[in-house]
């Protein structure tokens, strides 16, 4: 259980070094601060290959259920039914240059996307997705996962002002007052599932789903809200006010081209992936298996995959069906309809915790 | 107004409609529609695929009662491209008269024994697929076909000459127009007999033959007076076999031949 993808990475890494022997640094003075560097690069680029695959096939799954709900039949030339597609368009996006309009500035400009593909990404290394398959083991990863989550309006917001682009400044004001808004029943949201754990471990979180059974049953508002909710953060359809394409062109991203409207992209989807994780995670049983098929890493994270395709495709789905709310209407949600019943999500929660969840005594009347 | 505001009332949306009918319904419609595109989108795959011509496509996706055409459909008077049979083209060049885009260009073809013919070339970079030019033709020998596979990627592969539109012919496609029609111009060629020099351009040139270059008897020469410098014969027109192409009027060197109402 305390086996995690940095401690095996590390072992492997000090055994290489002191294989190589006097030939490196690894052997001298700075030897464990070389290894500890070295395991940290290699850790990043784990998590930056399995976040880029699952963007890519995110992206792939995302255009063919959209084609099949259109009655089309979406990517299908480049690769076997269109799988390659993404990987091309991705090239066509790396081989342009990299510009800033006149009148941006450069710094914001540049750093915003970048920033937010990389703030993004970095929860991956904090979020364990099977039976002691984490980038490290950190006691509290949901709240670090939820905190560096909640970065991206500020970088959103330091991109659209640089970019020097009224269609730009809209949407990145925008993206700051919807994120803001949603991020509070979110958070209370999760507030309901550490009241019925008593952790901010999402191993125990787990655990605890894998022993009691999922949480989507005692706590269904809760999942209703925080998949309501991070439909919101993670801007799709129908809360994608910050990017309406019909009245604010590309809505923050306008102004970029290249490989910076790639990282944008690639970061809307690596939320979006970050997010179903969460949901599942925390309400869907994550990586847990009937049959006591839960303690074989491989078989989870085959099954938890599975489950986080189930509910991007709901995502998919609710993208393809309905409309975009007005931004009245997205706030009168988020503040007067998500709140208070997120609330009554904590109170009901608490109420279980006091009955003796989940060896439940009902109160005698 | 007070009738108007009840009715406002009246249809004004239940509570509840905020989540079944913006959410529930919206959502279960796109529903059955993925189950139904499950089977088969309507994305047609030509060319990388079978296209589904007129029959299997009338038994694979069940069409509206009464609806005239289906999608993947091609009728047979559908205006592609042109068959020609170059053994009964007559030359007579009506078809690039007739075409508003200019992109029939008659060209020369051996005929085999030798000789060589003008048969119509046929530019698709200009052609607007109008049919004038297969309507045009006495001879029924030019017509339009169903092939609509004249894409290239080179503009030079646009030009189909006239053995091209030849094998397009033997290709045994729907043609149309399926019979001739009757000329439109109701007049005849007429001759201005004091111009005529006899030169028989115009019965060398005629492409049906119609035109027989007959004598006429030299007159006197009177006191005085020059006959004129000429061959003492003149055309005479056989109007039933004549198709009406003015090659005649064309080809004459002193402008004798005109277009006249038959006397």
């Amino acid at each position: 259980m305390t086996a995690t993808i940095y401690s095996v990475v590390n072992a492997l890494v000090v055994l290489l070094l002191n294989l190589l022997g006097p030939y490196v640094p690894g052997s001298g003075p700075y030897g464990p601060f070389v290894a500890t560097w070295l395991s940290y690069l290699v850790v990043g680029g784990i998590v930056l290959a399995f976040s880029m695959v699952n963007v890519l096939v995110f992206i792939w799954w995302e255009r063919k259920l959209l084609g099949r709900f259109m009655d089309r039949r979406g990517a299908m030339h480049v690769g076997y039914a269109g799988l390659l597609q993404n990987l091309a368009d991705g090239l066509k996006l790396f081989r342009k240059q990299p510009f800033a309009p006149k009148d941006a500035d450069e710094m914001g400009y540049y750093f915003g996307p970048t920033a937010y593909l990389v703030f993004s990404m970095a929860i991956l290394g904090f979020l364990p997705i099977s039976f002691g398959v984490s980038g490290g083991l950190v006691p509290l990863s949901l709240l670090v996962a939820l905190a560096l989550f909640s970065f991206a309006p500020l970088f959103i917001f330091i991109a659209s002002w640089s970019s020097n682009n009224k269609y730009s400044l809209i949407g990145g004001m925008r993206t700051a007052a919807q994120l803001v808004a949603y991020e509070i029943p979110l958070l209370l949201a999760v507030v309901a599932v550490v009241a019925l754990t008593g952790s901010f471990d999402i191993n125990t979180i787990v655990g605890d789903q894998a022993s009691y059974g999922w949480f989507a049953l005692p706590l269904l508002l809760g999942l209703i809200i925080f998949f309501i909710a991070m439909l919101a953060e993670v801007e799709r359809i129908p809360f994608d006010l910050p990017e309406a394409e019909a009245e604010l062109v590309e809505g923050w991203s306008t102004e970029y081209g290249g490989m910076l409207f790639a990282f944008t992209m690639l970061g809307d989807y690596v939320r979006a992936l970050i997010g179903s994780y969460l949901i599942v995670l925390l309400f869907l049983g994550g990586w847990s298996m009937p049959w006591g098929l839960s303690n074989y890493p491989l078989a989870g994270l085959v099954f938890f995959q599975v489950k986080t395709y189930i509910v991007f495709a709901i995502f998919i789905w609710v993208r393809a069906s309905l409309p975009r709310v007005r931004t009245d209407q997205l706030l009168q949600i988020g503040w007067k309809r998500m709140l208070p019943l997120a609330m009554a999500n904590i109170i009901w929660a608490l109420a279980l915790v006091v009955w003796g969840y989940p060896n439940i005594h009902w109160p005698v009347m | 107004m007070a009738q108007v505001h009840e009715k406002t009332i009246k249809r004004a949306d239940p509570p509840h409609a905020a989540v079944t009918g913006i959410v529930v319904y919206p959502m279960a419609t796109v529903a059955k529609q993925f189950v139904k595109s499950l089977w088969r989108p309507s994305t047609i795959l030509y060319p990388f695929g079978e296209r589904l011509e007129n029959e299997d496509f009338r038994k694979s996706v069940k069409v509206a009662s009464g609806a005239p055409i289906g999608v993947g459909e091609i009728w047979d008077n559908y205006r592609g491209v042109h068959a020609l049979n170059i053994k009964t083209c007559i030359s007579c060049n009506l078809c690039a008269f007739s075409c508003p885009d200019t992109c029939i260009e008659m060209v020369p073809v051996d005929t085999g024994s030798g000789k060589t013919k003008k048969c119509p070339e046929i530019d698709y970079g200009k052609c607007s697929f109008c049919g004038f030019c297969s309507d045009a033709c006495p001879e029924g020998c030019l017509t339009m076909t169903p092939g609509y596979t004249i894409t290239t990627n080179r503009r030079g592969n646009m030009v189909y000459s006239p053995e091209r539109l030849f094998e397009v012919y033997k290709g045994k496609l729907p043609q149309n127009p399926t019979s001739l029609a009757a000329p439109e111009n109701e007049d005849v060629i007429l001759l201005d007999q004091d111009l005529c020099i006899g030169c028989n351009a115009c019965s060398r040139d005629c492409p049906t033959k119609c035109i027989r270059m007959i004598d006429i008897p030299k007159p006197e020469a009177k006191a005085g007076e020059k006959l004129p410098k000429r061959i003492w014969k003149e055309p005479s027109v056989n109007d039933s076999e004549c198709v009406r192409c003015g090659t005649c009027i064309s080809v004459c060197p002193r402008e004798c031949l005109y277009w006249g109402a038959r006397k």
